[in-house]
C-alpha cells in the first residue's frame, strides 16, 4: 500500500496524466450516468412520427440537448451508450493482447532457443503488418459481425509489441541471482515463471495494456466506421458512420462532432497516462 | 558481410514472410462456413449450374491442390478475376498501387522532417512551454481518431472555404484536355495537399517524440560532458554530437511506425476517396469482393515489407559502425 501510494503521488505530479485521468473520469462519469439520463431509452425509439415537431435530424433543444439523429433518435444517449462500449471494447481487447502478449514474452524469454526464434519471427511478422488491413481482411472473412468477434480480433491482433518488451524483460531477470537460488533449491519452470518473474514484469504489461486500450477502441471505431462494425450497437463508430452515409457531415455539426471528440479524447487519455506510468516505470524517462 | 549480402538475406525473409502471409489468407478464406461460391451465387440457381462454377474455379478439387494452384497464381500474379468489376484483379491493383504509394511515401517523409527537428528542440528546451505545447498538440493528433478529423478537414477547407477539392486525386477534364505534364502534376499536388497534410500531422509526433527521449538520453553521454568541457558551443554540442547519434534509434524505430501509419493510410483513403489500395481494400470487402480484397491486403503488405527493407538499408548508410 505505501509503495503505491508513493507512486500516486508520483502520478500527480505529471500534470499530462493527471490530464488524462480527469478526462477519463468524465466519460466514466458519462457512463455511469447513461442508463439515469432520462432519454435514454429513446436512443433506440426513432421519434418521427411521434414526436410531431421532429421529422429528421433536428439542432439541439431542450428536449434533445445534443440534438436527434436522422430517425429523430437522442444524440445525447447514444453517446452515452458508446461511452459504455468504447470502455468495454478498450479494456477486453488490451486485456486480451496483454494476456497472450505476455505469455508469449515469457515463454520466449524463459525457454529460449527453438520456442524464443519461432515466436518472436512470429511476432515480427505481424508487428510489421498493417493492423487495421489485417483485422478488416480478418473481419470479412468470418463474414458476421459482432461485437465479441471484432474484439476478439483485435486482441488477437495486438500482442507483438507486448510479447517483444516482455521478452526482454525475462531475459535480463533470468539472469539474476534470486532465480538461480530458485532453480537451485529445485523450483520447477513452471513455478519460477508464475512465482518469480511474473509479478516483476506485471507492472510492465500494465502499462503496455494503457497503451493497447488507445489502439482498441481507434481500431473498433475505424472499422464500425467503414460500415464493417456490428450494425446492432451503437457505438462512437456507428453514430459517425450514420452521419456520414445519410450525408449529414456538413449539415449537422452537432451531430458529427460529439462522437469523434469523444473517441480522441478518451484515445487521449488512455495514452496520456499510459506515458504517465511508463515515467513511473521506467525512472530514466524522468527529469533529473 | 557486405551490404548486398544483407539485403539478399532481408529478401529472403520477406518472401517467407509473404509466403506466410498468402497460407495465412488461404487457410482464412477456405475456414468460412459454407465454400466461396455461396456468397456469389443466387441461392435459387439449379444444382447444375452451381457445380459447373464450382469446378470453374477450381472448388472441386482437394484443398492441398487448390492450395497449390492457389500458391502458383498469387505468385505470377494472377489474382483471378474481381467479383464486383468486369476486369482482372490484378489490373485494378495495378492501378491503386502508385497513388498509395505516392500518398504513403510524402507523409512519412515530411512527418520526419517535421518530428525530427521538433523533438530535437523540445529535448533541448526541456521543461519549457515549448516542450508541454509541442507535446500536447503532437499527442492529441497522434490518437485522434482519423476518418472524424479528416472529415472536420474537408469541412472546413473545402467545404467551407472551397481551398481545396472535396477528394478525389484527379480532374478528369485536366486529364483528358491537352494541356501538357506540367498542369497534371498541379492537379495532383492540388488534390494531394489536403489528405497529406492530414496525416503529416497524425503522424509527426510519433518521430518528435522518439527523437526527444533518444536525444534526452544522448545528452546524458559522457562525450556531451566532454563537449562543453572544452567550450563548444552549445549549437554545435546539440546539432552534432547529440542528435546526430540520437537520431539512429529514431530511423529503427521507423520501421514500426510505417505500419502503423498505413493504418491511418487506409482511413484517410477513405475520406478523400483517394484512389489507393486501402481505399479499395475496403470497397472489396464491402462489396464481398474477396479476390479483390486479398490482394489489395497482399499488396499493403508487399509495401511495407519493401518500405521496412529501405529502412534498414538507410540505417546501414547513417550508422558506418553498423556491419552486417
Amino acid at each position: 500500500m505505501g509503495r503505491f501510494k508513493e507512486n500516486f503521488n508520483l502520478f500527480r505530479k505529471n500534470r499530462l496524466g493527471m490530464t488524462g485521468l480527469f478526462i477519463l473520469l468524465f466519460f466514466l462519469l458519462l457512463v455511469i450516468l447513461g442508463p439515469i439520463l432520462p432519454r435514454i431509452d429513446e436512443m433506440y425509439r426513432p421519434m418521427t412520427g411521434v414526436d410531431k415537431e421532429i421529422l429528421w435530424s433536428t439542432p439541439p433543444s431542450r428536449a434533445h440537448l445534443l440534438g436527434t439523429d436522422f430517425m429523430g433518435r437522442d444524440i445525447l444517449s447514444q453517446l452515452a451508450h458508446g461511452a459504455r462500449i468504447a470502455f468495454m471494447v478498450g479494456i477486453s481487447a488490451a486485456l486480451a493482447s496483454v494476456l497472450i502478449g505476455t505469455l508469449v514474452g515469457l515463454v520466449a524469454g524463459y525457454f529460449g532457443r527453438l520456442t524464443d526464434t519461432l515466436l518472436m519471427r512470429l511476432t515480427d511478422i505481424l508487428l510489421t503488418l498493417p493492423s487495421l488491413p489485417l483485422i478488416i481482411i480478418i473481419a470479412a472473412a468470418l463474414g458476421k459481425q459482432s461485437l465479441w468477434i471484432i474484439v476478439g480480433i483485435i486482441g488477437l491482433i495486438g500482442w507483438p509489441s507486448t510479447a517483444r518488451v516482455i521478452r526482454a524483460q525475462t531475459l535480463s531477470l533470468k539472469e539474476r541471482p534470486f532465480i538461480e537460488a530458485a532453480r537451485v533449491s529445485g523450483a520447477s519452470n513452471f513455478r519460477i515463471i508464475t512465482r518469480h518473474i511474473a509479478p516483476n514484469i506485471l507492472p510492465l504489461s500494465f502499462l503496455y495494456m494503457t497503451f493497447g486500450v488507445t489502439g482498441a477502441i481507434l481500431a473498433e471505431a475505424g472499422l464500425s466506421f467503414l460500415g464493417l462494425g456490428d450494425p446492432s450497437v451503437v457505438s462512437w463508430g456507428m453514430m459517425l458512420q450514420w452521419c456520414f452515409t445519410t450525408g449529414h457531415t456538413f449539415r449537422a455539426p452537432y451531430w458529427v462532432l460529439p462522437p469523434g471528440l469523444s473517441i480522441s479524447l478518451v484515445t487521449f487519455a488512455f495514452y496520456l497516462i499510459g506515458r504517465a506510468l511508463d515515467e513511473i516505470i521506467n525512472p530514466r524517462l524522468r527529469e533529473r | 558481410m557486405n551490404l548486398g549480402r544483407f539485403i539478399l538475406n532481408r529478401l529472403g525473409q520477406i518472401v517467407i514472410t509473404l509466403f506466410i502471409i498468402t497460407t495465412f489468407l488461404f487457410l482464412l478464406f477456405r475456414m468460412m462456413p459454407g465454400d466461396p461460391t455461396s456468397m456469389i451465387l443466387d441461392p435459387k440457381m439449379p444444382p447444375e449450374a452451381k457445380e459447373l462454377i464450382r469446378k470453374e474455379f477450381g472448388l472441386d478439387k482437394p484443398l492441398m491442390v487448390q492450395y497449390l494452384y492457389y500458391l502458383k497464381n498469387t505468385l505470377t500474379g494472377n489474382f483471378g478475376k474481381s467479383f464486383y468489376y468486369p476486369e482482372t484483379v490484378l489490373e485494378i491493383v495495378k492501378r491503386k498501387l502508385p497513388p498509395t504509394i505516392l500518398l504513403f511515401t510524402t507523409a512519412v517523409i515530411l512527418s520526419y522532417l517535421i518530428g525530427l527537428p521538433l523533438g530535437k528542440t523540445i529535448a533541448w528546451r526541456r521543461g519549457s512551454r515549448l516542450e508541454m505545447g509541442a507535446t500536447v498538440f503532437g499527442l492529441f493528433f497522434y490518437t485522434v481518431f482519423i476518418p472524424w478529423f479528416g472529415l472536420i478537414a474537408i469541412w472546413v477547407f473545402s467545404y467551407r472555404l472551397g481551398w481545396f477539392p472535396i477528394g478525389g486525386m484527379l480532374t478528369p477534364e485536366v486529364w483528358a484536355a491537352d494541356v501538357g505534364l506540367f498542369p497534371k502534376i498541379w492537379d495532383v499536388l492540388y488534390h494531394l495537399i489536403l489528405p497529406l497534410s492530414v496525416l503529416t500531422l497524425l503522424f509527426f509526433a510519433g518521430s518528435m517524440l522518439l527523437m526527444r527521449n533518444s536525444m534526452l538520453e544522448t545528452l546524458r553521454e559522457d562525450y556531451i560532458l566532454t563537449a562543453r568541457a572544452k567550450g563548444l558551443p552549445e549549437r554545435v554540442i546539440k546539432n552534432r554530437h547529440a542528435a546526430r547519434n540520437a537520431m539512429l534509434p529514431v530511423v529503427t524505430a521507423l520501421t514500426l511506425s510505417l505500419a502503423f501509419s498505413l493504418n491511418g493510410g487506409v482511413l484517410t483513403e477513405t475520406i478523400f476517396s483517394w484512389p489507393g489500395l486501402g481505399k479499395a481494400l475496403v470497397e472489396a470487402v464491402l462489396n464481398h469482393d474477396y479476390p479483390l480484397a486479398q490482394a489489395a491486403f497482399l499488396l499493403l503488405a508487399i509495401l511495407v515489407l519493401f518500405a521496412n527493407l529501405l529502412a534498414d538499408i538507410l540505417y546501414a548508410y547513417l550508422d558506418p559502425r553498423i556491419k552486417y
